[in-house]
């Protein structure tokens, strides 16, 4: 049995190996209720994830609800018609497994992963929370007070309160769907009632609004059975038409100086927004993104940490906070964030990003750092395929946004393609000073 | 009837844990070798483990061993590993200076070179040191601004002392005096076949990997170890609290910890276990009596962790400034009725079968199953850790968890750390005990 399950694996890694395209084997079809299944095997290892992805995200939150979306992922785990409060997680533990939600930009996720005999009872716990959500007034009371120390420990409490994605997302864009406070404002979240969780959760939390994604060590048909078992009975409900998220083109430079009270050094983050992902200058955009920040070998770290040493670190990159190139569905930023050094200004830093960008809009990239980011960007993604939640999570996004799992194995194709003429040109029509936003952010004086 | 047989072939093969397959073998200079084959994706991971003993040398040192080699400047290290879709990384930490390096299957002979030219000739050019120091040391500056780095250090220095597990980061003075040759030095001594273990997870063929490893590394000259003793741990008779005075913080950051046995210690599992029980795990009781019945905290939690020569039990959770005083009596009280009375049979069950399949579920990544092969090697383990553990663990009493927790969930000789605005909470804290105010 054993032996079997390692000669199969094999063979299908091997045939990768050899610079074949990827060759992930998805089954896709369409409950009557209108629920996207993927089903997806892989036997390297006995482990499955049974993951839903909700077509709801911060971008589509009410207004005067910001952190909305995310509150309600944590009713997620109050309860159901038959899983009481706490259940969830204890079922999921004492099966061997693990599991989280996570709020975004334009999905919600739930996800468990557990040793692949125990595939049912995560398909039973899912279908019963889609299908009958129970909010009690307690459980949401408790869970604003959980949300609120989430805040507090992940943002209030601490040094730059994650500026490069809060407060770059809220200064770079126009739109109130990406302009809003996404962790969400205190008293919003205070304010929220028993009804609006309802609410939410009848006009969102619908099986046609939704992904279903089984992944690993299991066998389809048994599968699909289940999932037929337990999903198929569930109501289809009428979801709203896509909100407009859309964002006008930036024009002019915006320069924000924000004070630290918690910091001890200066901080800087830089967001360019992004052509739309069915753009021709969106994979040469992508590719060089990894050529000016993918690593420590990368240009702006090379120009900013290593040669001119004004900075202690460099990271960024497209949705780089939340997800990666291919998991969301709207307007996107390509983000910089660094903690530089006391002594130098945020002035001297932009001076030297403008100096790298210059170059790259003068004199293009070149050939081996074009190659070597192609190579970069395949690594990277059979890094994202490797567990079974990893996998899962680029099936299920590929069916919620283009309805195409099966995509998968030809995500690399746009990029191979790209030559150095087309990152050059993309270049110049997209990292150039009007359309970015740049928030210096340097500690408080304060006496300590 | 198709799908009983298929849910009786799915018990079957759950009764029986699938470990991955490893291969050891020692070359003639000394180094470990040993060789797991993964193929999930077309990956390889590759990790060369040295037994170092922590401190500002061994932390400077592992920064600038990949800033160049004497073939090799560090850009070009990092254009070549870029061309190979990698990475390579060095981190000093308690027991160990480890090489994380990880690339595409197809170019894992240029992966090992790579590895091997860092272990065996890393140049730590003059410049390279200079940043290195004024770097790390703006690091340390910022990392003095987070409240979860100043509880952690200042716990790691009660437990610990002078032990070479209280040291967390340098001092400047430290910094400063660390000069080139002391690094060079460092490496020389411990960068060694003799010293090593390297374990390579991925997409490999066993024999055609093994041969590669010969090439890269058989011709690394064995040295010279020097073995150390280390000091005794401190013995701690009361419970004592550090408070670290943050003002403008809207938590309190609370952690605290007594210390516990090496990893190869024959309480492991136990403790293990009832580490699981009280806050190792989302259903644990820490997490369900602060967060999900009072809404203190966005989570409560344990750690039983256990290394190569010591360990230690640890709670923590960050909890708003006014509920400072009922969340340290909640986390006193749940450490202590572990010590008090015994868990239920429900709960132990549910740790056991929470333990087993989560270990499972780390050899589904390169990483997690490098990082858990590697425990075996550095923390002394016996060799069939993993084909064993599902065994021990279903042996264990409800006794042994109680007995073990009288031993390490030591509240009244613990230390208890604090990070927060002292003005805001001072009137909850004192009543705990002895507090020293930093």
């Amino acid at each position: 049995m054993r032996n079997t399950l390692l000669a199969i694996a094999w063979f299908a890694a091997a045939a990768v190996a050899n610079g074949k395209p990827l060759d992930i084997p998805v089954t896709y079809y369409r409950l009557p209720n209108g629920l996207k299944v993927v089903v997806s095997e892989a036997h390297a290892a006995p482990a499955v994830t049974v993951a839903v992805y909700y077509g709801v995200g911060f971008r589509v939150e009410p207004k005067g609800r910001t952190g909305f979306a995310h509150l309600f992922e944590h009713m997620m785990f109050q309860g159901s018609a038959n899983v009481k409060k706490e259940e969830h997680a204890r079922m999921v533990e004492t099966n061997g497994g693990n599991f989280n939600g996570s709020t975004n930009l334009d999905y919600t996720n739930y996800y468990e992963t557990l040793p692949s005999d125990r595939v049912e009872k995560a398909l039973w716990l899912e279908a019963d929370r889609m299908r009958s959500l129970d909010v009690s007034p307690e459980n949401l009371k408790n869970q604003q007070a959980v949300v609120s120390e989430e805040i507090r420990v992940n943002v209030l409490n601490q040094p730059y309160a994650l500026f490069e994605w809060l407060d770059l997302w809220q200064n770079a864009n126009q739109n109130w769907a990406n302009a809003h406070n996404f962790y969400g404002d205190l008293t919003d979240l205070e304010a929220a009632k028993v009804e609006d969780v309802r609410d939410f959760f009848r006009t969102y939390y619908a099986p046609n609004n939704a992904v279903l994604a089984i992944v690993g060590d299991v066998d389809t048909g048994n599968v699909r059975q289940l999932v037929d078992k337990y999903f198929a009975d569930i109501p289809l409900q009428s979801v709203p038409e896509h909100a407009d998220v859309s964002e006008p083109r930036q024009t002019k430079e915006k320069r924000v100086k924000q004070t630290d009270k918690l910091a001890n050094l200066p901080a800087l983050a830089i967001g360019y927004h992004l052509p739309p992902m069915d753009s021709p200058d969106y994979a040469p955009i992508a590719l060089l993104s990894l050529i000016l920040q993918g690593d420590d070998g990368s240009r702006l770290y090379q120009r900013l940490v290593k040669d001119k040493a004004l900075a202690l670190d460099w990271s960024g990159g497209i949705n780089s906070t939340l997800g990666n190139e291919f998991d969301y569905d709207g307007p996107m930023l390509i983000t910089s964030r660094t903690t530089y050094k006391p002594g130098h200004s945020g002035d001297e830093i932009v001076k030297e990003v403008d100096a790298v960008l210059a170059d790259v809009r003068e004199h293009g990239v070149t050939k081996r750092e074009l190659a070597n980011a192609k190579t970069q960007l395949r690594s990277n993604l059979y890094d994202q395929l490797e567990s079974s939640n990893g996998r899962a999570h680029i099936l299920a996004t590929l069916a919620l946004f283009h309805d195409n799992p099966a995509g998968v194995n030809k995500l690399l194709e746009p990029f191979e393609q790209v030559t150095q003429e087309q990152v050059q040109a993309a270049a110049k029509r997209w990292l150039v000073p009007e359309n970015r936003t740049i928030i210096d952010r340097v500690p408080a004086e304060v006496t300590k | 009837m198709k799908r009983l047989i298929f849910i009786l072939c799915f018990a079957l093969g759950a009764s029986a844990a699938t470990w991955p397959k490893r291969i050891e073998k020692k070359l003639d200079n000394g180094l470990t070798v040993v060789l797991v084959p993964m193929p999930n994706v077309p990956k390889i991971t590759a990790d060369l483990i040295f037994l170092t003993r922590n401190g500002a040398t061994a932390q400077l040192a592992a920064r600038v061993a990949n800033e160049g080699t004497a073939t090799r400047t560090s850009k070009e290290l990092k254009d070549e590993l870029r061309a190979i879709g990698g990475q390579l990384s060095i981190a000093a930490d308690r027991d160990a200076t480890t090489i994380n390096a990880s690339s595409l299957s197809e170019h894992a002979p240029k992966l090992f070179e790579l590895v091997s030219d860092v272990a065996q000739h890393a140049s730590f050019p003059k410049e390279e040191v200079d940043l290195a120091k004024q770097n790390l040391a703006g690091e340390i500056e910022e990392q003095r601004s987070v409240p979860d780095f100043l509880a952690n250090e200042r716990l790691e220095k009660a437990l610990f002392g002078s032990h070479p597990y209280g040291f967390v980061v340098p001092d400047a003075k430290q910094i400063a005096a660390a000069t080139r040759e002391q690094l060079r030095a460092f490496a020389a001594a411990n960068y060694v076949p003799n010293n090593a273990t390297l374990i390579i997870v991925g997409d490999l063929e066993p024999d055609a990997a093994l041969s590669e490893v010969r090439k890269a590394f058989g011709s690394w000259k064995k040295g010279t170890l020097v073995k150390g003793e280390l000091p005794a741990l401190p013995k701690r008779d009361k419970r004592q609290i550090y408070f670290i005075n943050r003002p403008g913080s809207v938590q309190s950051v609370i952690t605290m910890g007594t210390t516990a046995p090496p990893r190869k210690s024959a309480d492991y599992l136990a403790l293990r276990t009832a580490d699981a029980i009280a806050g190792g795990a989302f259903m644990s009781r820490l997490n369900h009596n602060l967060r999900e019945a009072k809404g203190y905290t966005y989570g409560a939690q344990s750690a039983a962790i256990l290394w190569r020569s010591a360990g230690q039990v640890t709670a923590n959770a960050s909890v708003r400034n006014e509920v400072t005083g009922p969340a340290l009596l909640e986390m006193l009280y749940e450490l202590d009725r572990m010590r008090v009375s015994p868990v239920t049979k429900e709960e132990l069950d549910a740790a056991k079968t929470f333990s087993t399949g989560n270990l499972s579920l780390e050899m589904e990544t390169q990483r997690g199953a490098a990082n858990r092969i590697a425990t075996i090697y550095t923390y002394q383990l016996p060799p069939d850790f993993l084909e064993t553990f599902n065994d021990k663990l279903a042996a264990l009493t409800v006794e042994d968890i109680q007995r073990a927790a009288a031993k390490y969930f030591d509240t009244y000789r613990s230390a208890i750390v604090i990070v927060g605005d002292w003005a805001a909470v001072k009137d909850q804290v004192i009543p705990f005990g002895d507090v020293t105010l930093y």
